[in-house]
């Protein structure tokens, strides 16, 4: 392994990685979004949205992911509808993990119980205030495993994003590998940038998770 | 003028509940009048939870009525919303809200329910918490204690939105053996301040202390109303007779 020949590559690398996490940023950002809408909708007393959500999160899952980012960045401009390869990647990596979120969110509203909905309703509290310092808070703490699992998969599926000529971290690698063939040399440096990454992103997670969790002495 | 007739603070009248095809509750028909402390048992299954969840609308019931302080329980949200301002309840396993510290727990519904101020609804919940004797753990969360603690606490926030009622649905039922008598005292010293009580328990020693009467439950049915000296003593219905041999030991 040329050593050399990674600390020269290391600066396009580098402006892979930064388009990998911006690109994955703003996915997390859309697919939680979408996902506290989506089981908002999937909570209310309205059958047809309860189907309309389930059936988008059973379509997402049960299709190819890279097929999706096809759908997107080739489909959708026939249906006038153009992303540039930027925001159709953001899309479609939003798109594929709002279906997990919008379960990994499921799981923690079954875990709040109907006793908090009798004690908010025995206090007169409204729906409204309900929902958002009881049950949400609750079902947060309970679905962060998951939550956190599905947001290192959207790190890492960022990766197939290069199918569309996103310059992500992948993207680079592949790029210079056909023109320089140090492939052990490549891949081994994006997995340990890879790595770097999540270990970050899910060490971050356990905190949060430790703090939430924390019933402390005192405020 | 002609002397008011004392209307009573609560009254159910023909009361009938179903679950699917399940009828839980035939005719229920009683009524309490202010500071009134009622014992409600019966065995398990005899709808007297049920019972008492219609009181406050956790359950919907499908035939009589159902008033509480002349405002008549119906799908009206309004009626509903006052009614549960003024009904307190305690529940069987406590329902605090594991999130929230003690003090948290006590303020939430008076901030967004009244709207009162952060500091005043402190002030509140503490003059409340001290009156369970556990003003020291406001800072704590619910896990931090006992069952005992934690049901006085769920009677602390109850209080803390002033009901003129309170609902207790066996409320020691899920308490180990050595943290009932806390609750049962705190309980007793609400009903000697004069509060309105309706409690579903199978605390003997408690009913014939506290209770003014006894409503016995079987089936879905009121089978008997008593004094707790004559319900113990000299019970009229072979039904309660029954019962009382079965969890008299």
């Amino acid at each position: 392994m040329d050593f050399n020949y990674i600390a020269l590559a290391l600066p396009d690398l580098l402006r892979g990685v930064r388009m990998t996490l911006v690109v994955s940023a703003l996915a997390i950002l859309i697919s939680l979004a979408i996902a506290i809408v989506g089981a908002f909708l999937r909570s209310l007393p309205f059958k047809p949205l309860h189907y309309l959500v389930t059936g988008y999160v059973e379509f997402i899952r049960g299709t190819p992911y890279l097929v999706q980012i096809f759908f997107i960045f080739y489909g959708f401009p026939t249906i006038g509808l153009t992303l540039s390869v930027f925001w159709s990647g953001v899309m479609a990596l939003g798109i594929w993990a709002s279906a997990y979120h919008i379960e990994n969110l499921r799981a923690g509203l079954a875990a709040v119980g109907n006793g908090m909905r009798d004690a908010s309703a025995s206090l007169g509290l409204k729906p409204l205030h309900h929902g958002l310092f009881v049950v949400f808070p609750i079902a947060l703490r309970a679905a962060l495993p998951s939550i956190m699992n599905t947001i290192v998969s959207t790190i890492k599926n960022s990766a197939y994003l290069q199918a569309i000529g996103l310059i992500e971290l992948t993207y680079v690698a592949v790029e210079k590998i056909s023109y320089e063939f140090r492939a052990v040399e490549m891949f081994a440096s994006i997995c340990v940038i890879y790595l770097a990454c999540i270990f970050t992103v899910s060490g971050l997670g356990h905190v949060l998770e430790r703090r939430l969790k924390r019933p402390y002495l005192g405020r | 003028m002609v002397d008011a007739v004392v209307e009573p603070f609560l009254q159910m009248n023909g009361v009938g509940k179903w679950f699917g095809n399940l009828q839980v509750l035939h005719d229920v028909t009683f009524s309490v009048k202010k500071s009134e402390k009622i014992v409600v048992c019966g065995p398990s299954g005899s709808g007297k939870s049920t019972m008492i969840r219609c009181i406050n609308r956790l359950e919907k019931h499908q035939m009589g009525q159902i008033h509480v302080n002349g405002i008549e329980l119906t799908d009206q949200k309004k009626n509903i919303d006052r009614v549960r301002q003024e009904v307190g309840m305690v529940f069987q396993n406590f329902n605090l809200y594991p999130h929230l510290t003690i003090l948290e727990n006590c303020t939430i519904a008076p901030r967004w329910v009244k709207g009162i101020g952060r500091k005043e609804a402190e002030d509140i919940a503490l003059r409340f918490l001290e009156r369970v004797r556990i003003p020291e753990k406001a800072h704590f969360y619910p896990s931090q204690l006992s069952g005992g603690q934690q049901q006085r606490v769920a009677i602390a926030r109850s209080l803390c939105m002033n009901p003129k009622v309170m609902l207790f649905d066996e409320p020691t039922s899920a308490l180990d053996p050595e943290l009932v008598r806390e609750v049962l005292e705190t309980m007793a010293q609400l009903a000697a301040d004069g509060m309105t009580m309706i409690c579903v328990t199978h605390e003997m020693g408690f009913a014939r202390q506290v209770a003014d009467r006894v409503i016995f439950m079987d089936e879905g049915k009121i089978v008997e109303v008593a004094s707790p000296d004559e319900f113990f003593d000299d019970p009229k219905e072979s039904r309660t007779r029954r019962f009382l041999k079965q969890i008299l030991y």
